[in-house]
């Protein structure tokens, strides 16, 4: 038996708790089911021509799987604190040889496993739904180029083929996932001094909003007031205050076609990793002096 | 020089009010000491200080000044807590763990090896008389298993210092009584227990020691028996006995000087009464 300062076998039981917990939650259920039946029926959705099909899909279907993860981000960890004062669960946990820091890592990570899963799941429907339409695609042009020459026919499936399945897809879907890990741990910084779930849940939807629309008001800013230190320090606090959501929106660049360099998604990673940096601690900071 | 399990000293504790200018005082001025080994109840009326009191021993709020320390380490630290166990007042577990995968939870916060834990968790659903319902969702237990794997929970670690929110609440007298007993051998094992309960009778039965609370102060403590005890009266409880030797003895009070204040047949207790028509 051991009370070191910080032991991950104790965040992986509370991480691993917090998971179970979660997943019994319908309300997940729902959701989740909510996005595959948009993911599924973007195949049905889009009867275009190829390119413009494939477009749509990748369109919806990445669309419904941000809105899921960071939706799911936000409820999940919102009721987590809350629940666990309100029923008493926290007085048997922390009465126990657990640091503070221990039970809010462990109760983050519970919750980033269950947003790596529900991606995952979505990302192999959305993955299904675009394989089946590339190979109808594929059939459907192979029937209708029947006589044409061979090089012509097979330009034209390598041209559906590129159109489908590349890796900025994957690279896309990380920053989703990295987006939501940002959106959850904020709410949990959040959550560690709000006074009710809902409260939580609200500022959390606001900062969601504003962290999406401050790229612009930022650029719009700096048209028109200049670029003065003042100006300078008082955006670089917004930014900090306000996670740029809208630079982890790697998909309006997927969908568009566009490749996303391998510098650019390292630093959307690199990002992300900041600003979990900076809410995990300020969570652990509000709740380590929190009267429970 | 042994330490003591609880040592508090000029602990005091204020709330603010939200809102307002005003704050209540929670616990003034405490000085409390639980030595190794003993049972100590923590009385008081609702808003006394008890829960304030309990939270602070187990670092889960700082004290505003004084200080608090568990077998010489201060509250504060989260290594005091190694050799603590504690069941809080009507314990929430998650309904869709069986008892047996809530144990080795809250094992794994000690830390506790495989091997050692499952041991742990065999010994401990035995002691609380819950082998057979180990593979059970909490969901279908009853109030009285509920507070029985509250209890196992609270002994996963060995602990040397148990503390006991209100352990019989919401009890039915038959699982009160098995709670007692679990106390009693507790105490025979040498292990603390500090005792916050409603149920005077039962404290009244398994503590060494008392203490009592009225608005954040500790007003009375001490041993139960000189705590109970009249100054200047005196029981004599006999068996056998014929109504001529009551008589008697009777005789022989007045004689001396002394005055008989109440001569009647010796009574069982309401629970043992209970637990004698409803035992099975």
């Amino acid at each position: 038996m051991n009370a070191r300062f910080f032991s991950l076998g104790r965040v992986r039981a509370i991480g691993s708790n917090t998971f179970t917990e979660l997943t019994r939650l319908r309300v997940f259920y729902v959701f989740l089911l909510f996005a595959l039946l948009l993911i599924g029926s973007s195949v049905v959705m889009a009867r275009l021509s190829f390119q413009q099909e494939f477009q749509v899909l990748k369109d919806i279907s990445l669309g419904a799987i941000s809105i899921f993860t960071s939706l799911l981000a936000i409820l999940a960890t919102a009721r987590m604190l809350p629940q666990d004062i309100e029923d008493r669960t926290v007085y048997t946990i922390l009465a126990k040889p657990v640091a503070r820091s221990e039970y809010l890592v462990g109760k983050l990570a519970g919750v980033l496993v269950l947003l790596a899963i529900s991606t995952a799941v979505m990302a192999a429907l959305f993955f299904a739904a675009l394989y089946i339409r590339e190979q109808s695609a594929l059939a459907e042009t192979m029937r209708q180029m029947s006589a044409a020459p061979p090089e012509q026919v097979a330009d034209a499936l390598r041209e559906i083929r590129d159109s489908t399945f590349h890796a900025d897809l994957l690279a896309g879907i990380a920053a989703i996932f990295i987006k939501a890990a940002v959106l959850a741990s904020l709410t949990l910084f959040i959550s560690t001094f709000a006074s009710s779930n809902i409260f939580t849940v609200v500022v959390a939807v606001v900062v969601y909003f504003i962290g999406h629309l401050q790229g612009t008001a930022r650029e719009f800013w700096l048209q028109e007031q200049g670029a003065g230190w003042f100006t300078r320090i008082f955006l670089a606090c917004v930014a900090l205050l306000f996670p740029d959501l809208q630079l982890f929106n790697l998909n309006d660049q997927v969908v568009a076609g566009a490749t996303i360099p391998p510098a650019q998604f390292v630093e959307t990673a690199l990002l992300g990793c900041f600003y979990v940096a900076i809410y995990l601690p300020l969570s652990v900071a509000v709740f380590a002096r929190k009267e429970l | 020089m042994i330490e003591s399990a609880v040592h508090i000293t000029g602990v005091s504790k204020t709330f603010p009010i939200p809102f307002t200018r005003r704050s209540i005082v929670a616990v003034r001025d405490l000085h409390l000491r639980v030595e190794p080994g003993e049972v100590y109840g923590l009385l008081g009326p609702n808003g006394s200080g008890k829960s304030t009191t309990l939270k602070i021993i187990l670092g889960l709020i700082l004290p505003d000044c004084g200080k608090a320390q568990i077998f010489g380490r201060d509250t504060s630290e989260v290594a005091s807590r190694e050799a603590v166990g504690f069941l809080p007042e009507s314990p929430y577990f998650p309904k869709y763990l069986t008892a047996f995968e809530t144990l080795r939870f809250f094992g794994k916060l000690y830390s506790l090896r495989p091997a050692e834990l499952s041991r742990r968790v065999a010994e401990l659903l035995e002691l609380v008389g819950l082998t057979s319902a180990g593979d059970r969702r909490l969901g279908g237990f009853s109030k009285g298993m509920l507070q029985r794997i509250g209890l196992a929970q609270a002994l996963i670690n060995n602990p040397r210092l148990v503390v006991l929110d209100e352990p019989t609440a919401g009890v039915d007298p038959a699982g009160s009584a098995e709670i007692r007993d679990l106390i009693l051998d507790l105490k025979r094992r040498g292990i603390t227990v500090l005792l916050s309960s409603h149920l005077l009778e039962q404290v009244q039965e398994v503590c060494d020691r008392i203490g009592i609370l009225a608005d954040g102060v500790l007003v009375r403590e001490g041993r139960i028996g000189e705590l109970l005890a009249v100054e200047n009266q005196s029981e004599l409880i006999y068996g056998n006995g014929t109504s001529d030797l009551s008589a008697q003895l009777e005789q022989v009070v007045r004689s001396s000087g002394g005055q008989v204040i109440e001569n009647r047949k010796s009574r069982t207790t309401l629970e043992r009464l209970f637990l004698e028509a409803t035992r099975k």
